[in-house]
């Protein structure tokens, strides 16, 4: 009786692993368990196991659990914890646009900041990560935007421009000129709604002037005019952009302004083929919008003490720039950090984005100031679609009315 | 009919051929390319166009003299039969620089070069003026990724393996009771009862997805991967009863009754009788229970830490494909094999649909 | 033990009882692991804010759903996708059970390649069809291998309207599930008896009227569990749209809820998000019942079944 056979398999197997999984640890080291949403690369994770993590846990006496996870199931996964007791994550890595939910739900503990005097966390950086005069989270691997040009764009662009040191006019020109010679626009955003266009925008006005996320300032509207030129500049197929590393990498699309993360997939993948360059700059000079991730400590963490610990020791200056040297794409948050760098920094992709950082005219996000960040997104993303691709003109009337929108998003 | 009967045979059984291969083709046809990206590397997943329908197994590299200190990389690319550059703009003879390029090459060309075999060949450009050669590609380096860094993929696919076997468990069990009670009894409340069970499919599981698991959390069974087949089961139960009691109707009663009538109990008529007529159906479902389990994320996200099932472990490694499409095709195929393979097995049950059923 | 010893009464009423019996550990299941987070979800979608933080009684969440565009876009674009996705999918999968319904060589390994796009995880589908779908991806590759396209007239896929992208999706949704619905008919088939057909065909019975009179009829069970639970599933479809469209560019009702509870997340649109599903269930269950009722599978006697 094959049947019977199967039957007893599929009832014992079970049962034996079962009884397997309920198995109590033994007595390890202290586990400190960290889930990051940052160095998802597995040569990054591999340097911290390797280089970064043992000097910790030598001191210690402890074990460092590194685990990679994305931002919205980490956020899930604390609020199961939370309600259920059973919190077992000590230290979470999470990005600034999430900071404010971990906050408002209660889910991370306030920092001893004001012990740590020997750094300083950039100011740019800082906006997401305190609430009500409390800091929550130490930042960590901040980002910026960059420019990435495909090399086949080259013979498209405008005379007298230096692609080094592009101003917004000239992408602008260069991209349509590129549309006009190829017969097809060859210009990426994200065009897929909830992602990073408004922080592509929001780095161009930043660039005029204007102040993020306003999206209908003069100066914003200055911005808004040079973009609708772009109606025909991006792809055909821009809407199902998500990530601009793929159309820049498979040729789809020639050129860029995008996370420095994202320019730095597709330049790494073929360093020869793109130019890497800051992002381009308006009246004000280079405009971007900085992100971040930052450290916390979970309330109801099983070891507390150690995970503040933790944080401290990853966020050293010395420490930062060891980890910004070893794992590449993103920018130390730390102002000590930074001036360590200098211009000694070999690889590209972080050594145009700290020109960014020094040159620039850098805002953080604001999520918490409003009750829904992912909704203020949808206002950008609406305006794109409406006024880039489809009408190619301003509207005064139709920017009014976005920012109305997003003024009622404000708390 | 007038056309003469060997020749319709003859037709008949031509369309069918057809018609099978055809079907065969259409499932193969985007899963062939899926397989095929698995074993490209990055530069023949993005910079090779029109995309190779196979990938090839060596690749040629030509190295060419820029300046007496410097030399640049090309590769030739199939699809549009050229050299390109390929890497750093420049090379320079030092040890640093070499050391760098041979894990460019690792990562991007799935070609493996020791810095000192790099310094040679640009040593022969250097020496006249440019120098061809090719190296083997690794087909399996995409695969390798997931055992290399991640040491419990063993364990996790046990994790995966006891949870999907325990969701067939209870959810054949629990839902093929009461498909068989909706099948073969006449009661109070039946119609009601039948399609709330269709409701518990229908309310949508974003909404309660959280609370559900909390429960879960609060019964103590936190990462303990048997326990997410609890969760599993929840909408597997429904499914199921609905198969399953179709099964059941499709089966005639009156063999049954002819067991009892010849001496046998209700239960042995069910077991001998009914249980191995409907054991395709029931095959069907254990395979539903076993994929959907197989291949769930979320949940099993939330609710594991340190002893993650396979799915986990395979997603945690795929965050850092970002536009990496070939890994994320050696992923997705690495996580489904195990559960092809399941249905590999379970066939021979489902295949008792052809040719009738022998009672 | 042994049923046919027990005294008639107490058989009797064993008997009266068993279905209740067979059902009762799937309603304890449910009521254990199920009833409570959906309670929770309706009453959360009429509450301004939990009980506990003085949340109050409201319609507000509703108000929203039904004032935002976007809902009734959701409303339009699922409807289309379940009519037409479900009854292409049905059409084709009977078309293929019925003719594939004989044991041919290789019909072995068929079966095995039927169920493999079942089995597939979301995220290779989603690889799959990015890759596929993308100007320079494989499909437009495969139609320029094939000689069908000149090398640089590629199709963008991607680049189309409304109508093509929802188009798209059904053929992707077509890809997975005619294979899973073929493959409950033959199984729901290998109950019938061939003799049934062979009599009608005897006494004279064209092709079509046998499919029409005998076989349909008989499969009337299972087609019917087959097409429910597909519509619940067509309706639910929302994971495949976001990974080649994304969130708000193809709406659909579960997108909806998504897009409110986990990426709007704020206090009101999460019950905003709620009161949608509450909505969603309705909707679901009216057509489920609709459905049932047309098929005339409601208050269904036994002798229709077997």
């Amino acid at each position: 009786m094959k049947f019977r056979a199967l039957m007893t398999v599929l009832l014992i197997l079970p049962a034996l692993l079962f009884a397997n999984g309920g198995a109590e640890e033994g007595d390890e080291p202290t586990r400190l368990v960290v889930s990051s949403r940052l160095y998802s690369q597995p040569g990054e994770q591999q340097f911290l196991i390797d280089e970064v993590f043992p000097a910790f846990e030598e001191a210690n006496n402890c074990m460092v659990m590194f685990e990679i996870i994305e931002d919205e199931p980490l956020l899930k996964r604390a609020q199961f914890q939370k309600e259920s007791g059973r919190v077992t994550t000590d230290v979470v890595v999470s990005h600034a646009g999430q900071m404010a939910n971990w906050i408002r739900n209660d889910y991370v503990m306030p920092l001893p900041v004001d012990q740590w005097t020997d750094r300083t966390f950039s100011k740019a950086f800082t906006e997401s990560i305190s609430m009500n005069g409390q800091t929550y989270f130490a930042p960590v691997g901040g980002d910026v935007y960059l420019t990435l040009i495909n090399k086949k764009a080259m013979p498209y662009m405008p005379t007298g421009v230096d692609p080094q040191d592009l101003r917004w006019e000239d992408y602008v020109n260069w991209a349509a000129a590129v549309a006009e010679g190829e017969g097809e626009g060859k210009a990426a955003v994200t065009g897929i709604p909830q992602k990073s266009l408004i922080y592509m925008y929001g780095g161009m006005f930043l660039s005029y002037g204007s102040d993020f996320p306003v999206i209908n300032s003069p100066e914003a509207m200055e911005a808004w005019e040079l973009l609708t030129k772009m109606q025909y500049a991006y792809t055909p197929t821009v809407n199902s952009y998500d990530n601009v590393s793929v159309p820049m990498k498979n040729g789809e699309a020639w050129m860029t302004v995008a996370h420095m993360v994202r320019c730095g997939d597709a330049y790494q993948s073929n360093p020869s083929a793109y130019i890497l360059a800051p992002a381009p700059a308006g009246p004000k000079g280079i405009g971007s919008i900085a992100g971040t991730s930052g450290f916390a400590v979970v309330k109801g963490a099983p070891h507390p003490e150690l995970a503040v610990k933790f944080i401290e020791y990853m966020t050293e200056p010395a420490m930062a720039v060891k980890v910004a040297r070893g794992t590449g794409g993103f920018i130390p948050p730390i102002d000590e950090a930074i001036e360590q760098l200098g211009d000694s920094v070999q690889d590209e992709i972080i050594a145009k984005g700290i020109m960014v950082m020094k040159n620039g005219v850098v805002s953080g996000v604001p999520g918490g100031d409003y009750s829904s960040w992912g909704a203020v997104k949808q206002v950008y993303d609406d305006a794109f679609q409406e006024l880039i691709l489809k009408k190619g003109e301003v509207s005064t009337a139709y920017l009014n009315d976005a920012q109305d929108r997003i003024d009622a998003l404000k708390k | 009919m007038t056309i003469p009967r060997p020749l319709f045979q003859a037709a008949q059984k031509t369309t069918l051929a057809l018609l099978v291969t055809t079907v065969a083709l259409t499932i193969l046809f985007p899963l062939f390319f899926l397989f095929t990206f698995s074993l490209m590397s990055d530069y023949e997943t993005y910079s090779e166009w029109p995309k190779p329908l196979w990938p090839h197994s060596q690749v040629r590299y030509r190295m060419e003299k820029i300046s007496p200190q410097t030399t640049r990389l090309l590769i030739w690319n199939h699809g549009q039969s050229q050299w390109q550059p390929f890497g750093p703009e420049h090379i320079e003879a030092n040890e640093e620089v070499a050391k760098k390029l041979s894990r460019f090459l690792t990562n991007y060309g799935n070609t493996t070069l020791s810095p000192s075999e790099i310094l040679s060949h640009v040593q022969k450009a250097q020496n006249s003026g440019f120098h061809e050669f090719t190296a083997q590609k690794s087909l399996s380096q995409n695969y390798q990724r997931f055992f290399r860094l991640y040491s419990g993929a063993a364990d996790a696919v046990l994790h995966s393996l006891s949870t999907a076997l325990l969701t067939i468990l209870i959810s054949v069990v629990i839902g093929g009771m009461a498909g068989y009670a909706f099948a073969r009894y006449v009661f109070k409340g039946k119609d009601v009862l039948k399609l709330s069970v269709l409701f518990v499919r229908m309310f949508p599981p974003v909404a309660i997805a959280i609370p559900m698991v909390v429960i879960l959390g609060r019964m103590g069974l936190y990462d303990r991967p048997a326990g997410l087949s609890l969760i599993y089961s929840v909408n597997q139960i429904a499914m199921n009863i609905w198969i399953t009691a179709s099964i059941f109707m499709g089966i005639p009663e009156s063999l049954e009754e002819a067991a009892l009538i010849f001496g046998a109990n209700k239960r042995g008529a069910f077991f001998r009788i009914t249980l191995p007529l409907a054991v395709p159906g029931l095959a069907a479902c254990a395979m539903y229970s076993f994929i959907s389990s197989w291949n769930e994320v979320i949940n099993a996200l939330i609710l594991t830490q340190f002893r993650p099932t396979f799915p986990v472990v395979v997603y945690k490694s795929l965050l850092g494909a970002n536009a990496q499409v070939h890994l994320i095709a050696a992923g997705s195929i690495a996580q489904a094999a195990p559960a092809i393979l399941f249905t590999l097995i379970i066939r021979r049950y489902l295949l008792q649909m052809w040719g009738g059923v022998k009672v | 033990m042994n049923a046919s010893k027990t005294p008639g009464l107490i058989r009797e009423r064993q008997e009266r009882m068993a279905p209740y019996l067979l059902i009762a550990p799937a309603v304890i299941y449910y009521a254990i692991f199920w009833l409570f987070p959906v309670l929770n979800a309706i009453s959360g979608s009429f509450l301004s804010a939990p009980l506990k933080q003085g949340g109050e009684w409201t319609l507000k969440n509703y108000a929203a759903v039904f004032t935002d565009s976007m809902f009734y876009r959701a409303l339009i674009n699922t409807a289309i996708i379940v009519v037409v996705s479900v009854s292409l999918e049905f059409v084709l999968a009977f078309a293929l059970a019925l003719l594939i319904n004989k044991k041919f060589r290789g019909s072995s390994l068929f079966l095995f390649l039927a169920i493999i796009p079942m089995s597939l995880p979301a995220v290779a589908v989603g690889a799959m069809w990015n890759s596929g779908l993308a100007t320079n991806g494989w499909l437009n590759s495969a139609l320029v291998h094939l000689g069908i396209l000149g090398e640089a007239e590629k199709i963008p896929f991607l680049a189309g309207g409304q109508g093509a992208n929802i188009l798209l999706i059904i053929l992707v949704d077509a890809w997975q599930v005619i294979p899973f619905m073929m493959i409950i008919l033959l199984s729901g088939m290998q109950g019938l008896k061939p003799e049934m057909a062979e009599a009608g065909r005897v006494f004279g019975g064209t092709r079509w009227q046998v499919l029409h009179k005998i076989t349909i009829p008989m499969l009337k069970q299972t087609i019917v569990t087959a097409m429910i639970l597909r519509i619940i599933a067509a309706i639910q479809i929302w994971l495949i749209i976001v990974m080649i469209f994304g969130f708000n560019r193809l709406p659909v009702l579960m997108e909806q809820i998504v897009v409110n509870v986990d990426l709007y997340t704020a206090e009101t649109f999460f019950r905003k998000g709620m009161a949608l599903s509450v909505l969603v269930a309705l909707i679901v269950s009216l057509a489920s019942v609709a459905y049932l009722k047309a098929s005339g599978a409601l208050g269904a006697k036994k002798e229709e079944a077997s």
